[in-house]
């Protein structure tokens, strides 16, 4: 008897292991639809560079920081890695000329922007090439279920199941600085519903989608870029 | 902090400390310009209280001080700063500027029930020509967001109150001698050197009280 209890614990810490692993690595399912419209040719020649920005807030987008920065690195990895200048560098380069309030919000309006003193010169100096714009967010649009945990002097625990279905959608879209056109929009949507079942200790199986679309979005928006005949 | 997250207490004091904005990609207007700030350019502290939850409070000591004259400095071919005593009849200036605070708000996630912190500044700037005369009027309202999630409580906040005045500094360079017609009291000087005049034109002694919402024309 005195030896089963002394394995008891280390037996019920092995199993909580093996739960927390388990609800680690295994996700939800998420289901994700990726779709470009190109309208003009694309391609980027060596040393020159990208810049992803997010739509101005002042026309109610609500992009978040974390995706610009996760979608930038994303473009930015691999071999087949673009170059990505940091947008702050860009915006701060370029002051007052791409805050929220000045930035252009159309195509028509570049002309205007490249013959103002230096910008073109900066932007020259950079080799930045393509504008993207990032537009959307990511947000739970339903929820359900219910969860209780309690703590007392022998221990603890959670007893329920609780789900939420979260919706990130968002678009790029490209401008050529070359020819101060717009030349297409990528486009990422991806919903997933997560569960947190409990029985003494919660299983997270989380519904990545901000990850999965900025992955997705990256992806296509290399071979938008990059290829002309992939997309 | 247990009896704070009981009680729904919290909040934070958050300072910020000699922001700076970029230099400016401008074309510097030829004119001699002087600006007289008020003490709360020199210590600005502001508190917002959410009921029953948290007090946050901003201490933006002296940036605003740091920004206009950072800003002026760029947009003006001559730039210097005088303090209350001095009489700006006695310089060899074209213009004299005293921005101000109107309003100073913002509003933090509890409130908006979103993830952003926000800021509002409502500054005021009033011009003077060369003869001390008051030439312009001009309120304007520059707005900052940012996000909790990404940044923090604290430095989403700081974050947001930078971004509210690198706002106010881009309208200033977009708007200003179109609101206030600054850049024409040079020549306003030179005519009344030359020959001083006995009245002054109605076009030049008109008071320009413009709105803040005039159209962008960046893009």
């Amino acid at each position: 008897m005195p030896v089963n209890t002394r394995k008891r614990p280390t037996k019920i810490l092995q199993q909580v292991i093996i739960v927390v692993l388990a609800g680690a690595t295994v996700s939800a399912c998420v289901t994700s639809r990726v779709e470009h419209i190109k309208e003009a040719e694309t391609g980027i020649a060596e040393g020159e560079a990208i810049v992803i920005m997010a739509k101005s807030y002042h026309l109610g987008n609500e992009t978040e920081a974390k995706f610009i920065d996760c979608v930038s690195d994303a473009i930015g990895r691999g071999r087949d890695g673009l170059r990505v200048i940091p947008h702050q560098e860009f915006v701060d380069a370029l002051f007052p000329w791409f805050e929220p309030r000045t930035a252009p919000a159309e195509t028509k309006g570049l002309p205007t922007l490249m013959a103002r003193p230096g910008v073109a010169d900066i932007i020259h100096e950079q080799g930045v090439r393509y504008l993207v714009w990032l537009d959307g967010d990511t947000d739970k649009t339903a929820g359900g279920g219910s969860m209780s945990c309690a703590i007392g002097p022998g221990g603890g625990g959670c007893f329920g199941f609780a789900w939420w279905q979260n919706e990130s959608e968002y678009e790029a879209t490209v401008w050529d600085l070359d020819g101060l056109e717009d030349v297409g929009t990528v486009s990422a949507d991806v919903s997933g519903t997560s569960f947190l079942p409990a029985i003494i200790i919660p299983v997270p199986l989380i519904a990545r989608t901000r990850a999965k679309a900025c992955k997705a979005l990256a992806d296509q928006l290399k071979l938008f870029i990059v290829d002309d005949d992939a997309v | 902090m247990f009896v704070a997250a009981l009680c729904g207490c919290g909040g934070s004091k958050v300072t910020l400390k000699n922001p700076s904005i970029p230099k400016p990609l401008i074309e510097q207007m030829q004119i001699s310009v002087a600006a007289r700030y008020p003490t709360s350019f020199d210590s600005f502290v502001h508190e917002e209280r959410v009921i029953g939850k948290e007090k946050w409070s901003i201490d933006l000591g002296a940036s605003n001080r740091i920004l206009f004259t950072q800003l002026f400095s760029s947009m003006f071919s001559e730039f210097t700063v005088i303090d209350e005593n001095t009489d700006a009849k006695d310089l060899q200036i074209d213009a004299l500027i005293e921005p101000t605070i109107d309003a100073f708000e913002f509003s933090v996630p509890s409130q908006s029930q979103t993830d952003d912190f926000a800021v509002w500044i409502r500054y005021r700037i009033k011009i003077f020509d060369s003869e001390g005369v008051q030439v312009a009027n001009w309120p304007i309202a520059a707005y900052g967001k940012s996000q909790a999630s990404t940044f923090g409580g604290d430095q989403a906040l700081r974050r947001a109150a930078v971004l509210a005045m690198r706002d106010a500094a881009a309208l200033i360079i977009l708007q200003m001698d179109k609101s206030t017609g600054i850049s024409k009291l040079r020549d306003a000087r030179a005519r009344s050197n030359s020959a001083p005049p006995t009245v002054i034109p109605a076009e030049e002694s008109m008071q320009t009280t413009a709105v803040e919402d005039i159209p962008d024309d960046a893009g």
